[in-house]
């Protein structure tokens, strides 16, 4: 629907105003990829030895790759309407699933990580079979499973860290690289060309925003509401569980508590995100800069040795900011529809 | 220069460095620390036998555990109750999952039902001071177990069950020293948020300040962050200064954040990582080489270490100034003792379990 916003000033070429408000949106489209040069031109400035080195970013864009699909797999509810708060509770229990199989029971790696997928599956089913069939308002099924998924973890692991997960995980994660970055950014990478495609190219993608943007617009336009739901939400839990196949593979072991601390950053990332390429909506190349931008902007900090409190007020900040400058774009769209 | 006056406008600069000068650095004495720690322990008693079964007939006592559901502080508690079943008296372990809430409903209740004994077993007890001062006042030892080191008490009305945090700092500090032969570079990473982080804090200080060509930083990652902040920051060191050649994370816990961003960096062939706790998941990292040494306290030995110093605050004893709970070094030469895959409270040895039977008249 915005895009149908955002082309119409551009089919207006000749106007003078026009071409202005046609540079402005562009400048939107980009703002957040300016900021995210902009941090790295004044960290740079500030520290070039280290901050200017390939290490440097190949260690930035190598070890996000798991916040990177966490938030993939958010904003793939948000985009249907819906809200997913159970994801950071699928990531940490996927990644435990995959300890508990391997380690504890001698599951072959393959297996244990079939097995974490299909926890995402099934929590997405969950999921999905309690906001649609009983109507109940996602935030509260999905705050109820995440806890209750919290509590399985903890059981399954008798609320213990489990180490030792088959090495090779770890390698095809983190030790395995190429052009100097480990492949777990490549397969983030991945997922978001994927679902960029996805939602720009396909049938199901713009049903998908369609039925966030109105459900009953969309049911009465003849898209299966109940059916596109359904799909995001086990789009989502797929992706959690993805993301904690990574986490698994980024220690080589998991634990029951941690994972849930990437809600937040997760969150921040996907309405940070929402601000830039295709203003006003959730979409993946936004997402991966925002986790990139905030990510970068934290590695600056903490090369220049401030303290980590500052990273909590960056995240915060940004969530903040994002969610003022979606405001922003919903009213121009209102105001311009 | 760009860079310490940004950090020094902003205020915020918490990382610093200390080219320590100072008093001769003794090897010897260093390698000697490290060897003793290296026996398997032996059990020595903290005070006088006693009879423990007759002296604590008609008492009880409640643990608090900041978690039921963490490994540490769960078994800790869980161990407790199994103890005093032995002994013969009631020891109840309120289940928490680490919300405050619930840490001041158990408390009160222990006063309502007029325990005896009401433990907290927390990383930082001061957040209860009002419930403790209630405790107190209804007649109810409060006792704060295993927070805090010797130079660092629990404040009143809080009685203390110590553990030499202090020394396990200063042994992962001549851990680095002897490793390094005199020319540690160590980046260590503390949790300040954590009561006994001080006295870990002060170990390390105090053995680096002997060491003239060493040189450490300290990272503050509150717990909350360990999952967010913690690889990131590490990495970010890692590559700010590229001579670092040992990480001190005080708590094992940090461990899993902290081996990553090693290998992130690729800097797996300079630093090593030395920590403390013990926990099987790092031992098992031990094994694998990932981590090169984690000083280890057995969870049994620290529960029965706590039920013995509370038994005699109970019964009128002179009380226990230092529980001689042991930290046993895993190194790669015998972290298989504590089993493939290494388990809690294995690798220590079994003395404590006699010895505490006999200092009890059990035996």
């Amino acid at each position: 629907m915005s895009e149908a916003v955002t082309a119409s000033p551009s089919s207006a070429g000749e106007n003078p105003r026009h071409g202005r408000r046609r540079f402005l949106l562009q400048l939107e489209r980009f703002a957040l990829l300016i900021a995210w040069l902009l941090i790295i031109a004044v960290f740079g400035f500030i520290a070039p030895e280290t901050f200017l080195t390939w290490p440097n970013f190949s260690t930035i864009f190598g070890s996000q790759a798991v916040l990177v699909i966490l938030t993939l797999g958010l904003i793939i509810p948000l985009t249907a309407g819906d809200i997913d708060l159970s994801i950071a509770q699928v990531l940490t229990l996927s990644s435990m699933v995959i300890a508990v199989l391997n380690v504890g029971h001698g599951w072959p790696i393959g297996a244990a990580i079939a097995a974490a997928i299909a926890v995402g599956l099934l929590t997405g089913l969950l999921n999905a079979f309690f906001t649609l069939y009983f109507r109940i308002h996602s935030l509260i099924v999905t705050l109820g499973t995440g806890t209750f998924l919290h509590g399985v973890t903890l059981w399954i692991s008798s609320s213990r860290t489990i180490g030792g997960i088959d090495w090779g995980l770890v390698n095809a994660t983190i030790l395995t690289r190429f052009l100097g970055i480990p492949l777990a950014f490549y397969y983030a990478l991945a997922l978001a060309l994927l679902l960029l495609y996805v939602f720009e190219f396909t049938s199901l993608g713009r049903k998908a925003l369609f039925v966030g943007r109105g459900r009953e617009v969309a049911r009465l336009s003849g898209i299966p509401v109940t059916r596109m739901r359904l799909i995001c939400f086990l789009a989502s839990g797929v992706f959690a569980s993805i993301a904690g196949v990574l986490y698994a593979g980024t220690s080589g072991s998991a634990d029951p508590n941690s994972g849930t601390q990437l809600m937040l950053p997760a969150f921040a990332a996907a309405y940070l995100g929402a601000t830039t390429i295709s203003p006003g909506r959730f979409n993946p190349l936004g997402s991966m800069i925002a986790v990139y931008l905030l990510v970068t902007g934290i590695t600056g900090l903490s090369i220049l040795g401030i303290d980590t409190f500052v990273q909590d007020l960056f995240y915060g900040g940004a969530l903040v900011i994002a969610v003022a400058l979606s405001q922003l774009v919903r009213g121009r769209e209102e105001s311009l529809t | 220069m760009k860079t310490k006056y940004l950090a020094g406008l902003a205020g915020f600069a918490i990382v610093f460095s200390m080219a320590a000068p100072a008093a001769a650095l003794d090897m010897e004495a260093i390698k000697a620390s490290i060897a003793e720690h290296q026996k398997l322990p032996t059990f020595t008693p903290p005070g006088e036998p006693f009879d423990a079964k007759s002296c604590m007939a008609g008492k009880k006592a409640m643990v608090v555990p900041f978690s039921s559901a963490v490994e540490f502080t769960g078994g800790v508690a869980t161990r407790m109750t199994e103890i005093a079943k032995e002994i013969g008296f009631q020891y109840d372990h309120y289940q928490t999952q680490g919300q405050p809430s619930q840490w001041i409903q158990g408390i009160n209740q222990a006063i309502t039902q007029r325990y005896d004994l009401v433990d907290v077993l927390m990383s930082d007890p001061r957040v209860l001071a009002p419930q403790a001062m209630q405790a107190d006042q209804a007649g109810l030892k409060i006792v704060a177990a295993h927070a805090s080191g010797f130079d660092t008490p629990a404040p009143a009305p809080f009685q203390n069950v110590h553990i030499d945090y202090t020394q396990a700092g200063r042994l992962m500090a001549q851990w680095a020293i002897l490793k390094t032969e005199g020319r540690a570079n160590v980046l260590a990473i503390v949790a300040e948020d954590s009561f006994s982080a001080n006295s870990l804090q002060n170990g390390i200080k105090e053995v680096m300040a002997e060491c003239e060509e060493c040189k450490v930083q300290y990272l503050n990652v509150p717990v909350t962050d360990w999952a967010t902040r913690m690889q990131s920051t590490v990495q970010s060191a890692l590559l700010r200064d590229p001579s670092i050649n040992y990480i001190l994370p005080i708590y094992d816990g940090m461990a899993q954040f902290v081996v990553p961003a090693v290998e992130l960096t690729q800097s797996a062939d300079r630093v090593k990582i030395a920590t403390f706790n013990g926990s099987p998941y790092v031992l098992q990292l031990v094994q694998q080489g990932e981590v090169e040494m984690d000083i280890g306290e057995s969870i049994d030995w620290v529960a029965h270490a706590i039920v013995d110093a509370e038994m005699r605050m109970l019964c009128g004893l002179p009380p226990v100034k230092d529980p001689k709970v042991p930290l046993y070094i895993f190194d790669a030469s015998n972290a298989h003792t504590a089993g493939t895959p290494p388990q809690i409270s294995t690798g220590y040895g079994d003395a404590y379990l006699s010895g505490y039977r006999k200092l009890w008249g059990l035996q």
